[in-house]
């Protein structure tokens, strides 16, 4: 049956690049019914066709962009695109983000997804255009960085605003902190998206389209979807300090809360906070606000360099993550090294989370004298040297020296390194934290131990309501239940595809749903969805052999008290951690190692995946 | 004195919301590229936006351009627009205009350009930062 109407574009890309073969197939209308889009249909299709133990930088790894049914529309927030593959840092299921333009480009273009498998015999990138797709030579970006490439591929392709989503020099190195960078400063960026793209000989893929998105009522939809574009989405409270700030004006709060992790997690209070905070942003740097695709609230900012040894470094934020981890984790106490150092961190297609983790790893090691000046590439590389720390990108993406360790990211690195470095690492599943720090607001190491794709603030957040809110930041009651609330609207969320700044209720996205498939829905139809798709993640990750022995606890956040601020003599409690996996794994219905039983699968109507998955025969 | 819409660029954040309502509203899709206004984001460098739009000038050479009079005065507005079905799509009027205001559609099959909406812009209403103005 044809239809018409409904959000989606009904078709799904395959490309083998091994075989040079492009075929378009009909969108799995089913599964879209019961997955949405975004991360719910991508970890179905995922599930389905990935081998399980599947080398996850072989041509056997699958590699999918997703969109999603409101991506392209009016519905605000809207403009994300997802990875989703098997990660190469972890090995579980990944699933990385990005807003910008390029996710609506690939619906005009004429596709609800795109699914890539093999390797190409020389370096490719795929050009996707109303309705049709093309493999081409990528000799004049190879080697490019991500701003060259864009340039490049667009006059290529004769578009002046072609979209584009390409790796930089660290992805073709096959760097497992690597990013898929689009937009200039966008990145689907964690877990090593950027080294599967390399392992697939793929720099890029490119998009423009003018087919256009249909939804039902046009008439309707635009009335009500502009009441909610004013009522939910400008004058929602839940939105001043991301209209005013964005991000940034959490670096305020975190070291208040003494959670802002500072000089390699040694301790949550940054001294130098005042020159990497919203304030400095805006009253030294900030050239403009900028907005992805189809937002009201525009939380970017465009910010320039004008004077002092960094000047003419520019980029879109510096984001609070950056801001975190390349800042006050590596002693940066100026916003202007920030800014030089993620410009190459987009640049050169690295996670600046990770890449910020990697590099303050680094510096304690070397003020430990755990690694000498030579072993760090001849660098003073001092917590707080600019100059040091501002080569680090490019070294860490060209593989130089220290970097070809750092480049694999921080556990892998300790590994090679030896000699205790594994203490100083802060990680789950390979992927390093974010900057949350649970020493001061505990629920945060259940957020991050569990997960699906390694240490992760997008999956669930209980800092809002501990360290920011209300709730005891150092007992463990209650934190398991807002990491199962908090999961399961993401799930959801991240498959229309919303961004994580509309603070939009389950409620709300029923409706959404409604309005541009036609499908009647409702708040608890939202959360079956949801619940499916988190069950399906853990399903998956189970399958490749992952359990509570690997739903972690750094040794740091377990032995090392913090020194400073609130949280001063607070680790977090082995037991309490313990307490709180085992309540969140009941809360699930899931075993106590952590894997759902046939019934939470039933439960959450995945009776047909109950089959393949060897621990329940 | 022009009759079309007026923008503050300097408070453009580029997010298109502009070219999803117009091109929802005249269209029946989300599909900015039928959009009557367009948005160029120029990143790094310079580092702005631009907006094209037919602002309605008191010359417009496109209607002395028109070879089939497709350009017609919509005389309840007081503003020149464009007759899809007398239009031959031949493109003499975007190379007259000097102010980029009008393009083909992407099928090439007629030329389009801001008209108002009928005297309520859509790209007004709903622009977040009030960079539009009637």
């Amino acid at each position: 049956m044809i239809m018409m109407g409904d959000g989606y574009t009904g078709k799904v890309l395959r490309v083998d690049l091994t075989k040079e073969h492009i075929t378009t197939e009909p969108l799995n209308r089913e599964w879209a019914k019961q997955f949405v889009g975004g991360k719910g249909l991508g970890a179905r299709y995922l599930f389905e066709e990935l081998k399980p133990g599947t080398d996850p930088l072989s041509p056997d790894n699958i590699l999918s962009i997703w969109t999603g049914p409101a991506v392209g529309t009016f519905v605000p927030l809207t403009s994300r695109y997802a990875v989703v593959t098997k990660s190469p840092l972890t090995g579980t299921f990944l699933d990385s983000y990005a807003g910008g333009f390029f996710g609506p480009e690939v619906k005009y273009a004429g596709f609800d997804g795109v699914i890539i498998k093999g390797r190409a015999k020389k370096p490719s990138y795929l050009w996707l255009n109303d309705g049709k797709a093309e493999i081409r030579d990528a000799k004049n970006v190879w080697g490019k960085d991500t701003y060259a490439t864009e340039e490049i591929i667009r006059k290529e392709v004769g578009h002046r605003y072609a979209r584009v989503a390409c790796i930089g020099p660290a992805g073709e190195k096959l760097g497992l902190i690597s990013s898929v960078t689009s937009d200039l400063t966008r990145n689907a960026g964690r877990g090593g998206t950027g080294a599967v793209f390399g392992s697939k000989n793929l720099k890029a893929v490119a998009a423009k389209g003018t087919l256009g998105v249909e939804v039902p009522d046009m008439d309707s939809f635009l009335t009500w979807t502009k009441e909610m574009v004013q009522k939910d989405v400008v004058e929602n409270p839940d939105h001043a300090g991301m209209i005013t700030d964005g991000t940034p004006i959490l670096v305020d709060l975190s070291n208040d809360a003494g959670i802002l992790p500072t000089e390699n997690w040694r301790t949550g209070v940054f001294e130098g906070s005042k020159g990497i905070n919203s304030d400095a942003i805006k009253s030294r740097v900030l050239a403009r606000k900028k907005a992805c695709f189809d937002c009201a609230i525009a939380c970017g900012s465009w910010s320039k360099v004008s004077k002092g040894a960094f000047k003419g470094a520019a980029t879109e934020g510096p984001e609070y993550e950056t801001l975190g981890l390349c800042g006050s984790n590596c002693g940066i106490k100026n916003v202007e090294a920030i800014i030089r150092f993620v410009e190459d961190c987009d640049r050169f297609g690295l996670d600046s989370i990770s890449t910020g983790n990697a590099v303050a790893l680094a510096m304690e090691l070397y003020e430990k004298k755990v690694l000498t000046k030579k072993e760090v590439n001849g660098l003073d590389l001092r917590f707080g040297n600019e100059t040091a720390y501002a080569k680090m990108p490019g070294i860490i993406a060209r593989r130089e020296g220290i970097g070809d360790a750092l480049a694999d990211g921080t556990k892998r690195a300790a590994k090679r390194i030896g000699k205790g470095a594994e203490k100083s690492i802060v990680e789950v599943k390979g992927m390093e934290y974010p900057a949350y720090d649970p020493r001061g607001s505990i629920g945060m190491a259940l957020a991050y131990a569990t997960s699906d794709r390694g240490a992760c603030h997008m999956r669930a957040w209980p800092v809002a309501a501990e360290a920011y809110g209300s709730m005891d930041p150092w007992s463990p009651e209650g934190k398991a239940a807002i990491c199962v609330e908090d999961q399961t609207r993401t799930s959801i969320k991240w498959s229309f595809i919303f961004c994580d700044f509309y603070s939009v209720n389950f409620a709300n996205m029923a409706k959404y749903y409604t309005a541009v498939t036609g499908v009647q829905s409702s708040e608890a139809h939202m959360r079956s969805i949801g619940r499916r798709i988190w069950n399906l993640t853990r399903a998956f990750n189970v399958r490749e052999g992952f359990a509570r022995k690997d739903d972690t606890l750094p040794y740091r956040m377990e032995k090392n008290p913090l020194p400073d601020g609130k949280p001063k003599g607070h680790a977090v409690p082995r037991a309490d951690f313990e307490k709180m996996l085992s309540e969140y794994y009941k809360l699930w219905g899931w075993d106590d190692q952590g894997r759902p039983t046939r019934k939470a699968l039933e439960d959450a109507d995945l009776r047909d995946i109950v089959g393949r998955l060897d621990y329940l025969s | 004195m022009s009759k079309g819409l007026k923008a503050d660029l300097s408070k453009c954040t580029g997010c298109q919301m502009c070219t999803l309502v117009c091109s929802g509203s005249h269209t029946g899709k989300f599909n900015p590229s039928e959009s009557r206004i367009g948005v160029e984001d120029v990143f790094p460098e310079p580092g702005e936006f631009k907006l094209a739009f037919c602002i309605h000038c008191d010359e417009h050479p496109c209607v002395e351009a028109c070879p089939v009079e497709a350009i017609k005065l919509n005389e309840s507005l007081d503003i020149y627009t464009v007759d899809k079905e007398t239009c031959t799509g031949c493109g003499a009027c975007v190379d007259a205009c000097p102010y980029n205001g009008c393009w083909l559609d992407p099928s090439g099959s007629y030329s389009i350009k801001c008209d108002l909406c009928n005297g309520t812009p859509q790209c007004v209403e709903v622009c977040p930062k009030g960079v539009l103005k009637r």
